[in-house]
């Protein structure tokens, strides 16, 4: 076979390999689905049906009506809140990690870094400690200041990366133009890197947005919940009701999915860039 | 420029100082509690009691078992699954993009409650689709039930995990793929390489430092990884699918015994620090050479 032949056959393979593959990763999400949309009698037929021969919303009223939306709600006040304080947080020392020289930088770097080293598990006790003594333990306040600690160094690393990429000489040339050093990084630095910012504010977004253990823990009452710690009550249960439960999850994975789809480029290139040369 | 030296310094540190403090501040509050309460007699004494009564818990051995065959499989699955989707995606060009955000970024967009729950809801015996789909292709002749014995269990929670986790590693793998020069492919070629020799001699060897780097974050995210065995079968049955960290916030949460869980937290920050220990030495001796 010619050199070209043989390159289009892989490419062909490939594509058939990824094609059978997407089927296969993407199953379990449209079994997902598709269950959502049975009627009961239906998700426990036998034998079971590949499709719903009766489509029905009854179970997305069900959650519905369970005050699905305030937990929803809950969500977004959650990793919202985890989200602007992350990057605001972040922002600083990520801009002077990557523009200064200063003594005891790399030091300083890996002790700013030192919890990602930690399991979350392992320090869930001492946290729910300390919130019970400030009493904030089952509110939104007291799951976002969890967070933080965590999500602090992930911003740190990427935005220290995607400032690295932004050549120094852009802000010196408008410290030269008059700009104190504080104007150069509004005026000049934070448009360049937004889109940065932003994908690093959307990491932060979906780890709140998807994280179980915190938030079932800190979270207790109905009101106060939050998606992940609402739909861990439905676990806890003797008879699960799986009905309302899938419905709730597909909503639920909506907010993700289309951050993804959106930001998906800058997502890519600053999780590499960040992690694995940083 | 001694004094602009000196400018940056002082700005710079205005902006670190502030945080690192903090955080380390707070990594010392968090960690002197654990070792605190886990060496904390009921009368406020010192006593080895509660790290005691976690290792001769009868049930610990099975425990520690299942933390590494959980780690062990779960991590083999995903680096080789996602080093194989990796390798498929850098050889197209046309619909990357589509293929990517579907492989990707829906086991990575799933919450992890959602993962759980839709798992376990596939593996059920009756109504679960996987029992019926292997059925009716023929590779078995009678339900299995899943998530009753302990062994089928954990098979059941690594596959589910291998599912929600490879896109980690394949998306790491796949940055580095995409920064391999072109022309390393092309002396190799001109020298003679087929394709097999090729990827055996500019492929791999370029992934090395990366596939360091990602295992040993896989590896400890994995040891971590508690929301899909917490939700698929709670640890059970019996304790055959209970984990380290299962444990700990069986420990914590539902038992109350906070000095015996505090101690499981220690036995299990020292294991992933010396997991860390050793990756970082060998990283650095790569490195070095």
């Amino acid at each position: 076979m010619t050199r070209s032949g043989k390159q289009k056959a892989v490419k062909r393979v490939s594509y058939l390999l990824l094609a059978l593959i997407s089927v296969g990763v993407a199953f379990p999400i449209l079994w997902l689905i598709i269950t959502a949309l049975k009627t009961y009698p239906e998700i426990y037929g036998y034998p079971i049906t590949y499709y719903p021969h009766e489509i029905t919303f009854e179970h997305f009223v069900e959650i519905g009506d369970m005050g699905f939306f305030k937990h929803f709600v809950n969500s977004i006040i959650v990793s919202g809140g985890t989200m602007l304080l992350s990057v605001m947080i972040g922002l600083f020392p990520a801009y002077a990690f990557s523009r200064y020289n200063f003594r005891g930088r790399g030091s300083l770097l890996a002790s700013a870094l030192l919890f990602q080293m930690f399991p979350m598990a392992v320090l869930l006790l001492p946290i729910f400690k300390i919130l019970h003594a400030v009493s904030l333990l089952d509110t939104h306040l007291g799951l976002i200041l969890a967070y933080l600690p965590f999500t602090t160094p992930i911003t740190i690393v990427f935005l220290r990366s995607f400032f690295i990429s932004v050549p120094k000489a852009l802000e010196e040339a408008a410290v030269i133009d008059g700009c104190s050093l504080r104007q150069a990084f509004i005026r000049v630095i934070l448009p360049v890197t937004l889109p940065g910012i932003a994908a690093v504010g959307i990491y932060t977004f979906l780890f709140s947005w998807a994280e179980l253990m915190y938030a079932m823990s800190i979270l207790v009452s109905d009101e106060i919940q939050n998606i992940p710690a609402f739909l861990s009550v439905f676990v806890g249960e003797y008879q699960t009701r799986w009905g309302p439960l899938f419905a709730g999850s597909i909503v639920s994975m909506l907010p993700p999915l289309v951050m993804f789809m959106l930001m998906q480029r800058y997502f890519i290139a600053g999780l590499t860039s960040g992690s694995v040369k940083g | 420029m001694q004094l602009r030296l000196q400018r940056e310094e002082r700005i710079a540190y205005q902006m670190v100082l502030p945080y690192v403090v903090a955080i380390v501040f707070l990594v010392v509050i968090l960690l002197s509690s654990n070792i605190i309460s886990s060496f904390r007699a009921a009368d406020g004494g010192f006593t080895l009691k509660h790290y005691q009564s976690v290792l001769t818990d009868e049930a610990f051995p099975t425990i520690l078992k299942n933390t590494f065959n959980w780690t062990f499989f779960s991590v083999l699955g995903q680096i080789g699954f996602g080093l194989i989707i990796a390798l498929l995606l850098n050889n197209i060009t046309r619909g990357e993009t589509f293929f990517r955000s579907l492989i990707i970024i829906l086991p990575w967009g799933t919450l992890d409650i959602v993962a759980g729950v839709m798992w376990k809801w596939m593996y059920n015996d009756l109504y679960g689709v996987i029992n019926d789909i292997l059925l009716n292709i023929g590779l078995i002749n009678d339900y299995i039930p899943w998530l009753a014995t302990p062994d089928m269990a954990m098979v059941s929670v690594i596959i589910a995990n291998i599912w929600k986790g490879f896109v980690l590693a394949a998306m790491f793998f796949l940055a580095r793929l995409k920064g391999i020069p072109q022309y390393l492919y092309e002396v190799a070629e001109i020298d003679g390489a087929n394709m097999l020799q090729r990827f055996w001699s500019v492929t791999l060897p370029q992934l090395r430092t990366v596939f360091m780097s990602t295992l040993m974050l896989v590896i400890i995210w994995t040891i971590n990884y508690f929301p899909l065995i917490y939700i698929m079968t709670g640890g059970g049955p019996g304790n055959g699918t209970e984990t380290l960290v299962t444990y700990i916030y069986k420990l914590s949460f539902r038992f109350l015994e906070y000095e015996e869980a505090a101690a499981a937290s220690n036995i299990l920050f020292l294991i992933i620090m010396v997991i860390v220990a050793m990756f970082m030495y060998w990283i650095n001796r790569e490195e070095a050479e």
